[in-house]
């Protein structure tokens, strides 16, 4: 049983060849929940922010949970216990991980949608009051229902898909529905459990629908194709919460950059690290500029008409 | 290497939490030699059922107890579609874990996330606790890796006992040779649901103490979790198989597989400088050796006088 052992903790000394960091070095870790193209960019955006803003004096470890609740709370135990001066938690269970982990150590969230809801706080008003704070994804909600009727003025039913197993999507649901109905639009929600429960489902609400709206939803976001598959032959437009499922299946977007979020994030970051800013007063921010966006072939092929005021969607 | 040595008792208090999961898959697996899938969404059920009781001001171990009868709840359905309706136990057990998604989403009040705030509710176990004992703020009692060690060895204790009654030996008799067992006029079938009930429990449990220590009950944690259990089950029995014979021993040996199996994966997080993305390869890979490596050794070093021995066998 040795040997077992012998192997095991050479690979991991092999495996070790962590870099010895300087002390002067302020120490910012990375936890980003799963592979998946907006939570990259939003990385991606936070640590050019960081570099540009402080590059010499930071170093950034970028870790990875693959998906796996238990890894998260190792790679946020391995945070904490190394002491690192901030931890960027990017999207809600990376979060919320972090935040039941310490109490202390400065969290900065970002590609989160709703911080009350994710950290379970009442009264929550942008102001954590603890070591909390960070960026939204949230895209104004009663714009992107105005989209909706400025772009479909004759629509009379919008279906609502999302998954159910999506914490922020219901909440989205929930505002969007209002929002709509406030304009005169009926509207019904469709959920589905996972991707193979999604293609029935869409076609459920293609059905019943003139439009389809989608929330920030990430099962959707992995699995935009099969909703183009799905609405695109039906003729029903898709209008998205986030600008990658608008790439692949929607018609119309209102945009925001999930770089740009990381980005603002990382100016947060530094402002935290270097002007010794109090994160518990440092309010949740938003993205500050929102695009409506088109899809060029996707519009094309359904034949709408484009109102002014939308930019077409750039190609990734 | 020292962050790896500092994040040790996290790894060490989840590795117990899943422990408790590995138990209750030891009992089917092991016991009842049944591949019990009900668990991916008993360990939800469990969460789910703790974080909306304690909401709602529930005390802590009021809300345990009231998860492991959930999680029993569970198990008997399993078991009542296996024996009541002749579906085989892993369809059974499928099916069980499809319709438990709603039931879960049901209970977190149509919710895919629960959070539970350290600050707001008293809970047992949580990961800040960690901290605030580094800090001096906690005892040792309060500490996640006593208090669910503690956990661990009565429900050890509770179970060795269990297992040595009537009932429960008969139940193991149900798992080694059913045909025996009924001719001892043994009810197979009953003993089938009990033993499916007893394991959901465990993992409704194990369930509702990660929820806590996470602070979130998600829709999907259970997802995979039976990977995580039987990995546990086998890494224990691989390493301490030849150490552990009696039958609380051996349950011990299971939760420290899974202990074994989290200090593996923190180990993987902590001391890889690489692309985080080959995480999961190389968890797997790491594992896989643990249970080649003992294979090997018997194949490829075994005495020679084994094999003369076994021709007289």
């Amino acid at each position: 049983m040795k040997k077992g052992f012998a192997i095991l903790m050479a690979l991991c000394l092999l495996l070790g060849c962590v870099p010895a960091l300087a002390d002067e070095l302020y120490r910012v870790g990375v936890c980003q929940h799963i592979q998946h193209e907006a939570l990259d960019e939003a990385t991606q955006g936070f640590i050019d922010a960081l570099t540009a803003e402080i590059g010499d004096e930071v170093s950034i470890e970028i870790q990875n949970a693959s998906g796996d609740n238990g890894v998260c709370l190792a790679i946020i135990s391995d945070f904490v216990s190394n002491d690192v001066d901030l931890i960027l938690a990017n999207s809600t269970p990376s979060l919320q991980a972090a935040y039941a982990a310490t109490s202390d150590i400065p969290v900065l969230g970002t590609s989160i949608t709703e911080y009350c809801v994710a950290l379970g706080l009442d009264g929550f008003n942008d102001v954590s009051g603890s070591n909390i704070s960070g960026t939204s994804d949230l895209a104004p909600l009663d714009q992107q229902a105005a989209l909706i009727t400025e772009l479909f003025p004759q629509a009379q039913k919008v279906a609502i898909l999302y998954c159910s197993a999506e914490p922020n999507s219901l909440y989205q649901v929930e505002i969007v529905t209002a929002e709509l109905e406030k304009l005169g639009i009926s509207v019904k929600p469709f959920s589905f459990v996972d991707v193979n429960e999604m293609s029935l489902i869409a076609q459920e609400a293609c059905d019943y629908a003139d439009v389809i709206y989608t929330p920030t939803d990430n099962t959707i976001a992995a699995s935009a194709g099969i909703l183009d598959n799905i609405c695109h032959p039906a003729g029903k437009p898709v209008i998205t919460g986030d600008t990658g499922t608008c790439r692949t299946a929607g018609a119309a977007v209102l945009g925001i950059s999930y770089y740009e979020l990381g980005s603002l994030t990382g100016r947060m970051a530094a402002s935290i690290l270097k002007e010794e800013t109090d994160i518990s007063t440092l309010p949740i921010a938003y993205a500050e500029n929102v695009t409506k966006y088109y899809n060029p072939a996707i519009c094309e092929a359904l034949g709408i008409t484009i109102p002014d005021g939308f930019t077409a969607l750039p190609a990734n | 290497m020292n962050s790896f040595i500092n994040a040790l008792p996290g790894a060490a208090a989840q590795g117990l939490i899943w422990g408790v999961m590995a138990i209750g898959l030891y009992i089917t697996y092991r016991l009842l030699n049944i591949s019990d899938l009900t668990v991916d969404g008993s360990f939800c059920t469990g969460g789910a059922v703790g974080v909306m009781l304690i909401m709602n001001g529930w005390n802590v171990w009021f809300a345990l107890l009231a998860a492991i009868l959930v999680g029993m709840l569970t198990g008997m359905v399993t078991g009542l579609l296996h024996t009541s309706c002749g579906i085989p136990a892993i369809l059974s057990g499928i099916l069980t874990q499809l319709g438990l998604w709603s039931v879960n989403l049901a209970i977190m009040g149509m919710k895919a996330n629960q959070s539970i705030n350290v600050n707001k509710y008293k809970l047992l176990v949580s990961l800040r606790y960690l901290q605030d004992f580094n800090k001096g703020k906690r005892t040792f009692l309060e500490h996640p890796i006593f208090v669910v060690g503690m956990i661990t060895l009565a429900l050890i204790a509770v179970l060795y006992w269990f297992f040595g009654t009537e009932l429960g030996s008969s139940l193991r008799a149900t798992g080694s040779n059913p045909s025996m067992a009924r001719a001892q006029g043994i009810n197979t079938n009953r003993n089938i649901v009990l033993g499916l009930m007893v394991s959901n429990g465990l993992v409704a449990l194990s369930g509702a103490l990660l929820a806590q220590y996470q602070s979130f009950a998600d829709i999907n944690m259970g997802r995979g979790a039976i990977v995580i259990g039987l990995a546990a089950v086998i890494i224990g029995e691989v390493i301490f198989g030849k150490l552990f014979r009696n039958f609380a021993f051996k349950l011990l040996g299971v939760s420290l597989g899974a202990i074994i199996y989290y200090v593996v994966i923190q180990a993987v997080v902590s001391l890889s400088g690489i692309n985080s993305n080959y995480l999961k390869l190389l968890s797997a890979i790491i594992v896989g050796l643990f249970l080649a490596v003992p294979y090997w050794k018997g194949k490829y070093f075994a005495k020679a006088a084994r094999k003369g021995g076994s021709a007289h066998a």
